[in-house]
């Protein structure tokens, strides 16, 4: 029996007079993989930045672990890790500076001190870089001097040097090639190897041929879950539903 | 009437229309002409190209250089930190990572509201009435106001902290400083490097403004030449001061394009936490050396003989804010107007030259050589200020043109269109908008030095403001204060709202 770790009850969210989400309910269980899919606009994007407090719902409860969103403190708020489409890299830094500002939630000050002076051990950052297939001469280039694709896989290895149990992540795979779309989703849906806890991951997608790997599919319209099935049920139907007029 | 209702103004024409004050101020500007003192400035002129140079000379201007630049970059030092420190306390994103009622930041941006409204010459003569002649009055009276504009410049400058980037580090959940040092520190660098570095040259200025009125340091020695009509050395002495100026420039610009970040922010924290050290210091000894005495501050400003009503009030707020607006009025149109009608090389470089002299020349050194030839009016304090703060702007706005792209001004001109058509209609409304919004800040800086020229040149309430210190009537004084920060504090309200509006 798996722990749900997250859980929306009557979600909605307004924003300019526009209702974005409407009354979403879903659970999610400890260690699945659950891919998002639907349109541009269809919720996607707001639905993630509601799940990691950056925006707050208009209507009805966030749960994490069991805690209504604002009463989880900062030590279990770190077990969440985000991607953003937009990355939101620091472009004054450098790609491994970047990535070790996830780690910032477990260090302390001196660390992030020492991090803005180039000062501290990128032993770590490089680890998660070559993970993410980033070449080392990369490394110490400010952002905004990096391509697209190296840009995106700056932002995943610093998700993933959080070691955080839930990951958050809205269309990841961008700037990506194919092969390397393929290694990523790898490190992004693979559990813990030491300790024996499975990590959550729920990914927004675009592209279908990307869903392999994932538990769970769920389908989002017009802020509105329209389905939530196991990936292996999943049925041309539901796919014709979500992306019916295009 | 159908055509008329359909005129719209964009900003490039808006930068024209206050050309419209010189009609006013030309014409009471003739009416005061007088021929008394003609000879004198010409002599004043023709003294530029030939400076008293002798050994004499030469050791006076060597030691008030070094006063000058003992003032100006410890008060500019002192100022930046402080400024950094104020203007992180009174940034959104402090209160938005640490968890601080808001009400301290109310408060900081109020006081700082307050000091940044009086003038560093309304303090500095303040100060010396309480203290005397001093060094460290020139450094305090230039420190407070300019701790309150840094702190607003660095403020600004963090609020402008894209969200996204901010919401995306803090949804780390890092420790409240871990998190606010990543974000604050490249900022603050940039802030420093573009807007910090050239508050050299204005701390400068204000030293030796600050040495006109008696506080020591080169101004000093060019208000004693022109007192006792010795142009030559007085050009020596503002030679001197332009060398000063291009010097420190040029080592700007150096620091600007050579040093690299990391050595830039170590330099910093080095020399940080050693002023902060210092100021307390300072602060202490200053106190204990100069024997504060509270209760004639007391008596000076709550019992002193008071001649309130002697004078009419409400026509001095009212003649300082009409010299505000004819000085602003002059600052924004002359630059636009100038390079319109001289758009050619020689027409640029006479302009280029002419605002250099403009901004160096010190505001009183100005006004009273221009007072040899015209009698004390409000039209001549505002075109005085007006035209030295057109030389800021009118560089401000050249460097902004020299590096705009320039395709539609070369696709006019290769249509046919005349280069001042070009340069009206393909060149300058793109950058209209930003030279409106800097000259609104300049405003703001306007009303305040609307108080060194009310002094030497007899109007507003700086002129009040002399008269009330040299009778000691305190009451008065603290009453013109008042005045003159509410004038201040309403114009940055109403210029902040422009800015808004124009970016």
């Amino acid at each position: 029996m798996r722990n749900t770790v997250l859980e929306l009850k009557d979600i909605s969210y307004k924003y300019e007079n526009n209702l974005v989400l409407k009354k979403l309910n879903l659970k999610i269980n400890s260690g699945e993989k659950i891919a998002l899919i639907g349109k541009s606009g269809s919720g996607k994007t707001t639905l993630i930045s509601l799940l990691n407090g950056t925006i707050k719902q208009t209507e009805g409860e966030v749960k994490f672990f069991k805690k209504d969103f604002k009463e989880l403190n900062n030590i279990q708020k770190r077990k969440i890790a985000t991607i953003w489409q937009d990355l939101r890299l620091i472009d004054d830094l450098s790609a491994e500076q970047n990535v070790n500002c996830g780690l910032l939630g477990k260090k302390s000050f001196y660390f992030a001190f020492n991090n803005l002076f180039n000062m501290c051990s990128f032993k770590k950052a490089h680890q998660y870089m070559q993970l993410c297939k980033l070449h080392h001469s990369i490394f110490s280039k400010k952002v905004n001097k990096l391509s697209g694709g190296e840009k995106q896989r700056v932002a995943i290895a610093r998700s993933l040097i959080q070691e955080s149990e839930i990951l958050l992540a809205d269309e990841p795979f961008n700037n990506l090639d194919p092969k390397l779309t393929i290694t990523i989703k790898k490190l992004l849906l693979k559990d813990k190897d030491k300790r024996d806890i499975k990590k959550t991951a729920l990914i927004s997608l675009h592209r279908l041929e990307q869903l392999e790997g994932f538990d769970k599919v769920i389908g989002i319209k017009n802020g509105e879950i329209i389905f939530n099935e196991e990936r292996s049920n999943l049925k041309k139907f539901h796919l014709d539903n979500i992306y019916e007029s295009i | 009437m159908n055509q008329f209702n359909k005129l719209k103004l964009n900003a490039a024409s808006i930068s024209f229309l206050p050309i419209l004050v010189c009609i006013p101020l030309s014409y009471q500007l003739i009416i005061n002409l007088h021929s008394g003192g003609v000879d004198l400035f010409q002599e004043f002129i023709l003294s530029a190209f030939h400076p008293k140079i002798n050994y004499e000379t030469s050791i006076i201007v060597i030691n008030k250089l070094i006063e000058t630049i003992y003032i100006s970059l410890s008060s500019w030092l002192i100022s930046i930190i402080f400024g950094i420190i104020f203007g992180i306390l009174s940034s959104n994103i402090f209160y938005e990572i640490i968890n601080i009622p808001i009400f301290f930041k109310a408060t900081i941006k109020f006081f700082l509201t307050i000091i940044r409204s009086i003038h560093e010459i309304v303090l500095g003569i303040l100060l010396m009435q309480i203290y005397g002649l001093n060094f460290s009055i020139g450094i305090i009276a230039i420190c407070i106001p300019y701790i309150a504009v840094n702190a607003k410049v660095f403020s600004e400058q963090l609020d402008n902290i894209d969200q996204k980037r901010f919401k995306s580090i803090k949804q780390i959940n890092g420790p409240g400083f871990s998190t606010l040092i990543t974000l604050i520190w490249h900022p603050i660098i940039n802030t420093f490097k573009n807007f910090g570095i050239y508050r050299i040259e204005c701390s400068i200025r204000s030293t030796v403004i600050l040495g006109i009125f008696g506080i020591g340091g080169i101004g000093t020695s060019i208000i004693l030449s022109f007192q006792t009509l010795n142009f030559s050395e007085l050009w020596t002495y503002l030679w001197a001061l332009i060398f000063l100026i291009i010097f420190s420039r040029e080592i700007i610009k150096k620091i600007r394009f050579k040093n690299n970040p990391k050595t830039l922010s170590i330099f910093l924290i080095g020399i940080v936490f050693s002023i902060i050290l210092f100021c307390f210091y300072y602060t202490f000894s200053f106190i204990l050396n100069n024997n504060f005495d509270k209760s004639y501050l007391i008596n000076y400003f709550l019992k002193s003989d008071s001649h309130l009503l002697n004078f009419n009030f409400l026509k001095l707020i009212l003649d300082t804010i009409i010299l505000s607006l004819f000085s602003t009025g002059i600052a924004i149109s002359f630059p636009p107007v100038l390079i319109l009608i001289l758009n050619n090389n020689f027409g640029l470089i006479l302009i280029r030259s002419l605002a250099f002299l403009l901004r160096l020349i010190p505001t009183p050194v100005l006004i009273l050589s221009l007072l040899t030839f015209n009698s004390p009016s409000i039209s001549l304090a505002a075109f005085t200020l007006g035209i030295h703060n057109a030389g800021i702007t009118s560089k401000l706005l050249l460097t902004n043109l020299k590096s705009m792209d320039k395709r539609n001004y070369i696709a006019m001109k290769s249509l046919g269109f005349s280069r001042n058509a070009s340069w009206l209609l393909g060149l300058f409304p793109d950058q209209a908008k930003s030279y409106l919004a800097y000259c609104a800040y300049r405003s703001d800086i306007i009303i305040r030095e609307t108080a060194i020229v009310g002094v030497i040149g007899g109007v507003g309430l700086g002129w009040q403001l002399q008269e009330s210190l040299s009778s000691f009537a305190g009451k008065e004084v603290a009453l013109i204060l008042v005045a003159y920060s509410s004038i201040a504090i309403v114009g940055e309200l109403i210029n902040g709202k422009i800015k808004n509006s124009l970016t």
